[in-house]
C-alpha cells in the first residue's frame, strides 16, 4: 500500500518568489507547505499565505530551528547572504534544501537535464533564469553532436519590469554563473551569456536565443533532440515555447524559445522568474515521488555530454 | 572678454565604424588611424567592437581581433589623446572585461545602457571611478524615452559617479528640434556635462550635433568620413569645421583632422557611408542602426523585404543587442507570406 | 585594522573629550543602543563611547544593531572583540524588542549611499520609514529609556539658496518630492515627523540631529562624493579631477567632532529639538581640491573635467550651527586641514596590499 503523505516543503522567504512558490505548492498533488516563513509580519507575502490558510512565521530560520520536524524539505527564497547563513544550520538539521538564491553552494540543477542526479544532493540550486531556459537547449544540441560543440552562446531578453533592483545590481554574476553552467551542461569549452532588458509595453515575455557553433552541424539530430527536450520542459513549465529552429544560419545553429509565466503570484511577463520557480517545483515533486518509487524505477538519467574523441583524420589545425 | 565655449570631441571611428565592417577592423588599421587622430589632437579616441567591450559574439558579430589586442595597439599609438571604450553591462562584466581594460591603460570608460535602464550601470561606473579613471554614462536609443525619464536616468548615472552623460541617437531617428528640446532640458536640470552622439539615417547627423552644441551639450561624437553603423555617424571633420566656424573651441587641428579622415578613407573604410534605402527605413522605424547588416542577410535568407523587417522591429520596440529578434520577425513574415500565397 | 589606525582614532577621541567628558556624565553606567551601529556614524559613536569607558570609567554597555553587524569584526575588530560592545545582526524594520535595560537609544540606521537611493528608492524609503517606526515602537515600551536621538539629514530642508551662508534648522527649501530622487531626503523628513508623533503620543523624549557632510576615518572612499573622489584620486597618484567649475560649496566636519556633538545632543539637547551637525565653514570644491593636493608630499596634478554647457548649476550646502553652538556650547575641535591630514594618514595606513578605497 503506497504512502500518500505529501512531501512537506517549508518556504523560507516571503517575498514575491517565495509567495509564488507557495501558490504552486498549494496546487501540487505531491507537495504541501507546513510553514511559510518570513521576517516581518507586515510583508504582503505572509498576509497572502495567511489568507490562504497556510501556517506562517515571522521568525526566519529560527522557526525551523525550533520546529525541525515540521518539514522534509526547505526551499530558501531569501538572499545569497542569508542562504550562506541558513545552509550550515539546515545541513545540521538534516534538511534537503532547494536554493533559489544566487548563493550557489550546492549542485546546479536543470530538471530537464540532470534531475535524477540531483535528488541525492543535500543542496540543490536552480542556476539562473536564463540558464533554466537555455541550458536544456544547449544540452540537447550537445547530445545531437556527441558533445562536439565548440561554442555556445545565449541571449536572453526580459521585460524591464521583471528585473528588480537586485537583478540589475547582479547582472555580472548572472552572466558569469550562466556561462559556467552552459559549459558544464553542454560540454562546450567556450560560452557566452548576454542579457538585454527591454522596457517595451505591453511587457515582453522572456525570450532566449541559443546559438551554437560546431564543425559538423547535424540539423536533423538537433531538431529531434531539441523537440524532445522542449516537450520535457513543457511538462513542468507549461509556458515554454519553441519559437524558431533549430535552424542553421550564418554558420551557427540557432534556436529561439519564449517563456510566458503562469501568473500565479508573479505577473505573466515574468517568465524569467516563473521558469526558475517551475523548475524548483519540478525538483521538489521529484523528491516527493522519489520517496515512493525505489531508485531502480528511475527514468533515463541524463549525463553531461562528454566530448567525443576526435578521429585522427578529422583533427583541426 | 568671454571664453569660447569648449566642446570635448570623442571619436569612435574605431568603434562605431566597426559595425560597418562587421567588426573586422585589423590591428594595422587601428594603429594607423589612432596615430593620425593623436596627431590631430582629438581628445578621446574610442576603440573596440561596435557594441563595446566584451561584445564579440554570435549575437552581434565576432571581432577579427580580440579586445586586448585592439586596446594594446591603440594604447601604443595614442600619446596625447585619451583612449576610450564603450561598455554595455550585460555584454561585458567587471571581472572578465572591465578590470582588464583598466590594466591595459584605457583612460575613458563610457558605460552604456538602454535609455531607461541606467541602474544596470551602477557597479561598472563605480568600479571605474574607484580605479581613478574617467567614467561617462551613455544612454542608448535615447529617442525611445520622454525627456523627464531621461533626466531621471541621467541623475542615476551621476549618482554612481558618472562625470557626464552622453545621449545617443542610435537609430538616427531624431530631427534638430527634438535634439534642441531634449538637450536643452537636460543641460538646464543637470550639474554634469551632457553629450550627444548622432547617426545619419535621415541625413541630419551634423545638424543634430550642432543643435545639441547650441543647446549646451559639451561632448560630441564624430567619426572620420562618418564611418559607422547604418548610414554612419556625424562626419567628424565636417563637425569640427562647423564648430570652429560657429565659434566653438575643440582643440583639434583642422588640417590634421582632415588628414586623418583622408587616411581613414584610404586605409580603413571599405566604402564611404551613404544613406541607403534600408538606413532611411531603420531611421524612421527607430531601430538601432547596427542591425542593418543582420537585417539584410536574414531577409535574404528568409526571402522577405528587409524594409518590412525593420518596420516590424520598430513596432516591437526592440533595443540594441536584440539582433536575434530579426530572425524571429523574418521567420514570421515569411510564414505570413506563405499563408497568403 | 592596523595599530596606527586604531591609535589615530583613539587619539582623536581623547582630544575631543579633553575637559569635556563630564558633560556626558549622565551616560555613566548606561546601556546605549545604536541602530546603524556598524556604519560610519555608529562606528565612531562606538569608538567614543568605549573611549569614555576606558579613559573615564563610564562603565557603559554599548549595543550595535545593523543588517551586517558581523562586518564590524573586519572593519573594527578591536571594537567587536570588546566585552562592553554587543553586536545585534538584524534589520531595524524587524526589530520587535529592544534590550530591557536600554537607557539611551541612537537611531542612525539608513544608508546615505546615494547610489542605492537612485537604484532602489523603494527600499530606501521603506528602510528609513519602516525602520524608524519599528525602532520607536520598541523604544516606547522600554522601562529604563531616558532619551532617543534620531539621526535625520541635512538634505531634508531642501535646496539652500546660494546667498545664505548657512542653512538653519527651520529653513523650508525646495525639494521636488514628486521625483524618486527625493526618496532619501523625504524619508528622513517623514522619519522626523514620525518621531514627533511618538513624542506626542507616547510622551517619549526624542531629540533630532541633522548631519551634513564629514571627512575622516571609517568613511568609504568608494562613495562617489566630491571629497572622496579628490582623496582617492590623490592617493592613486592623481590627477585630481574637478567636475564643472568647482564653484559648488560644501563643508566637512571631522567625525570625532561629529560623534561628540551627537552624544552631547543626546544628553543635553532640548526634548523635541533639532540640531544641525556639521561644519559651518564652507569651501568651494576647487579650493578643496587644492587643499587636498597640497597635503601630498608629491603634489598630484589638478584637472578640470569637461565643463557643462548652459548656466552652471552651482549649489551650496553648509549648515548654520548656531543652535548647537549657543544652546550646547559646541564647537569644532578639528579644522579642515587637520581633517584632511588625518584622513590621508588613515588611508595610507590601510592593511598591506589593500587599495585605499575601502576601510
Amino acid at each position: 500500500m503506497e504512502r500518500t503523505r505529501k512531501l512537506k516543503a517549508a518556504i523560507l522567504g516571503s517575498g514575491n518568489i517565495g509567495t509564488d512558490l507557495l501558490i504552486k505548492i498549494l496546487r501540487s498533488r505531491w507537495l504541501e507547505c507546513p510553514l511559510f516563513i518570513g521576517r516581518n509580519l507586515n510583508s504582503a507575502g505572509l498576509a497572502k499565505a495567511s489568507s490562504l490558510g497556510v501556517r506562517i512565521s515571522d521568525r526566519g530560520i529560527q522557526a525551523l530551528i525550533d520546529e525541525p520536524g515540521c518539514c522534509d524539505l526547505v526551499i530558501d527564497a531569501t538572499s545569497a547572504l542569508d542562504h550562506l547563513r541558513h545552509w550550515p544550520i539546515l545541513q545540521k538539521l538534516g534538511k534537503a534544501v532547494i536554493d533559489m538564491t544566487p548563493a550557489k553552494v550546492g549542485s546546479m540543477c536543470v530538471p530537464a537535464v540532470n534531475l535524477e542526479e540531483c535528488l541525492s544532493q543535500g543542496n540543490i540550486n536552480m542556476v539562473t533564469c536564463g540558464g533554466q531556459a537555455s541550458i536544456p537547449i544547449a544540452y540537447a544540441l550537445g547530445r545531437a553532436h556527441d558533445g562536439n560543440l565548440d561554442y555556445v552562446e545565449i541571449v536572453s531578453s526580459i521585460a524591464s519590469r521583471s528585473a528588480g533592483p537586485a537583478t540589475r545590481l547582479n547582472i555580472d554574476e548572472y552572466v558569469e554563473t550562466t556561462e559556467a553552467a552552459l559549459r558544464q551542461f553542454s560540454g562546450s569549452p567556450r560560452s557566452k551569456a548576454i542579457l538585454v532588458l527591454n522596457p517595451a509595453v505591453p511587457c515582453v515575455n522572456m525570450q532566449t536565443t541559443v546559438f551554437a557553433k560546431t564543425a559538423k552541424p547535424d540539423m536533423r539530430r538537433a531538431k529531434a533532440e531539441v523537440e524532445a527536450i522542449v516537450k520535457r520542459i513543457q511538462s513542468y513549465v507549461p509556458g515554454y515555447q519553441l519559437l524558431v529552429g533549430p535552424l542553421y544560419e550564418n554558420n551557427r545553429i540557432v534556436v529561439m524559445i519564449r517563456v510566458q509565466g503562469l501568473g500565479d503570484y508573479l505577473p505573466k511577463y515574468s517568465g524569467n522568474l516563473d521558469i526558475i520557480n517551475c523548475a524548483a517545483i519540478a525538483v521538489a515533486e521529484a523528491l516527493a515521488a522519489h520517496r515512493k518509487a525505489p531508485p531502480s524505477q528511475a527514468q533515463d538519467g541524463f549525463r553531461s555530454p562528454k566530448r567525443a574523441p576526435v578521429p585522427k583524420e578529422a583533427k583541426r589545425s | 572678454m568671454t571664453d569660447k565655449p569648449r566642446i570635448l570631441i570623442s571619436d569612435p571611428t574605431l568603434r562605431d565604424g566597426s559595425h560597418a565592417v562587421a567588426h573586422k577592423l585589423s590591428i594595422k588599421q587601428i594603429c594607423a588611424y589612432a596615430a593620425a587622430a593623436d596627431a590631430a589632437g582629438i581628445p578621446v579616441v574610442e576603440v573596440g567592437h561596435g557594441n563595446g567591450l566584451g561584445a564579440s559574439s554570435l549575437q552581434v558579430g565576432e571581432s577579427a581581433v580580440s579586445d586586448e589586442e585592439m586596446l594594446t595597439a591603440a594604447r601604443k599609438n595614442l600619446k596625447r589623446s585619451k583612449l576610450g571604450i564603450h561598455v554595455i553591462p550585460g555584454f561585458a562584466t567587471i571581472n572578465k572585461d572591465l578590470s582588464k581594460a583598466v590594466d591595459l591603460g584605457v583612460d575613458v570608460f563610457r558605460i552604456a545602457s538602454h535609455c531607461t535602464e541606467a541602474d544596470t550601470t551602477q557597479r561598472h561606473i563605480s568600479f571605474v571611478r574607484e580605479r581613478g579613471k574617467i567614467a561617462y554614462g551613455v544612454l542608448m536609443m535615447s529617442h525611445m524615452a520622454p525627456n523627464d525619464v531621461l533626466l531621471e536616468e541621467c541623475r542615476k548615472m551621476e549618482s554612481y559617479g558618472a562625470e557626464g552623460v552622453v545621449l545617443m541617437d542610435s537609430a538616427g531617428f531624431s530631427v534638430p528640434s527634438d535634439v534642441t528640446e531634449r538637450i536643452g532640458f537636460l543641460v538646464d536640470a543637470l550639474s554634469i556635462p551632457v553629450g550627444f552622439h548622432s547617426h545619419n539615417n535621415l541625413g541630419l547627423a551634423i545638424a543634430n550635433s550642432i543643435a545639441a552644441a547650441q543647446a549646451g551639450a559639451t561632448i560630441l561624437d564624430g567619426t572620420a568620413r562618418g564611418f559607422g553603423a547604418g548610414a554612419g555617424n556625424a562626419q567628424l571633420e565636417v563637425l569640427v569645421a562647423v564648430l570652429h566656424r560657429l565659434g566653438f573651441e575643440t582643440g583639434i587641428d583642422l588640417y590634421k583632422v582632415l588628414d586623418a579622415a583622408d587616411l581613414a578613407e584610404k586605409e580603413v573604410l571599405p566604402a564611404l557611408p551613404a544613406i541607403k534605402s534600408i538606413s532611411i527605413v531603420s531611421g524612421l522605424a527607430g531601430v538601432f542602426s547596427g542591425f542593418s547588416k543582420h537585417v539584410m542577410r536574414v531577409s535574404e535568407e528568409f526571402k522577405v523585404d528587409p524594409r518590412d523587417v525593420f518596420f516590424e522591429l520598430g513596432k516591437r520596440k526592440v533595443v540594441a543587442g536584440q539582433e536575434d529578434i530579426i530572425i524571429e520577425v523574418a521567420d514570421q513574415l515569411a510564414a505570413s507570406k506563405r499563408e497568403r500565397s | 585594522m592596523t595599530d596606527q589606525r586604531r591609535e589615530l582614532v583613539r587619539r582623536n577621541c581623547l582630544e575631543v573629550l579633553e575637559g569635556q567628558a563630564e558633560r556626558l556624565a549622565p551616560l555613566r553606567k548606561g546601556h546605549v543602543f545604536i541602530t546603524g551601529g556598524t556604519g560610519f556614524m555608529g562606528t565612531w559613536l562606538a569608538e567614543l563611547l568605549t573611549c569614555l569607558n576606558d579613559q573615564y570609567a563610564f562603565g557603559m554597555r554599548v549595543a550595535l544593531l545593523s543588517r551586517q553587524a558581523q562586518s564590524l569584526r573586519e572593519s573594527a575588530p578591536h571594537l567587536a572583540a570588546r566585552k562592553d560592545v554587543a553586536l545585534v545582526e538584524k534589520d531595524a524594520r524587524e526589530l520587535a524588542e529592544l534590550p530591557e535595560s536600554t537607557s539611551w537609544l541612537i537611531h542612525a540606521a539608513a544608508s546615505p549611499d546615494n547610489r542605492t537611493h537612485s537604484s532602489d528608492p523603494l527600499e530606501t524609503i521603506d528602510s528609513i520609514v519602516g525602520g524608524t517606526r519599528a525602532v520607536m515602537e520598541a523604544a516606547a515600551r522600554l522601562p529604563e529609556l531616558k532619551r532617543v536621538l534620531n539621526v535625520g539629514s541635512g538634505l531634508s530642508c531642501g535646496a539652500q539658496p546660494l546667498d545664505w551662508p548657512g542653512l538653519p534648522e527651520h529653513f523650508a527649501g525646495h525639494l521636488d518630492f514628486s521625483s524618486a530622487g527625493a526618496c532619501y531626503a523625504e524619508a528622513k523628513r517623514l522619519a522626523e515627523t514620525l518621531c514627533a508623533a511618538f513624542r506626542n503620543e507616547h510622551r517619549m523624549e526624542i531629540v533630532t540631529a541633522r548631519p551634513f557632510a564629514f571627512l575622516g576615518p571609517y568613511q568609504l572612499l568608494s562613495r562617489p562624493w566630491a571629497v572622496n573622489n579628490f582623496v582617492r584620486d590623490g592617493l592613486l597618484g592623481g590627477p585630481i579631477r574637478i567636475q564643472g567649475d568647482g564653484e559648488t560649496v560644501r563643508s566637512y566636519m571631522y567625525p570625532s567632532d561629529m560623534a561628540f556633538w551627537l552624544l552631547r545632543i543626546l544628553v543635553d539637547g532640548k526634548n523635541g529639538g533639532v540640531y544641525n551637525v556639521g561644519s559651518p565653514d564652507g569651501i568651494k570644491l576647487k579650493d578643496l581640491a587644492v587643499k587636498i593636493a597640497d597635503s601630498f608630499s608629491k603634489r598630484p596634478k589638478i584637472e578640470f573635467g569637461v565643463l557643462k554647457g548652459g548656466a552652471p548649476n552651482t549649489s551650496r550646502l553648509v549648515p548654520d550651527v548656531s543652535s548647537a553652538r549657543t544652546a550646547l556650547g559646541l564647537g569644532l575641535r578639528t579644522g579642515l586641514d587637520t581633517a584632511i591630514e588625518y584622513t590621508l594618514a588613515w588611508h595610507r595606513n590601510a592593511a598591506p596590499g589593500k587599495i585605499a578605497s575601502t576601510i
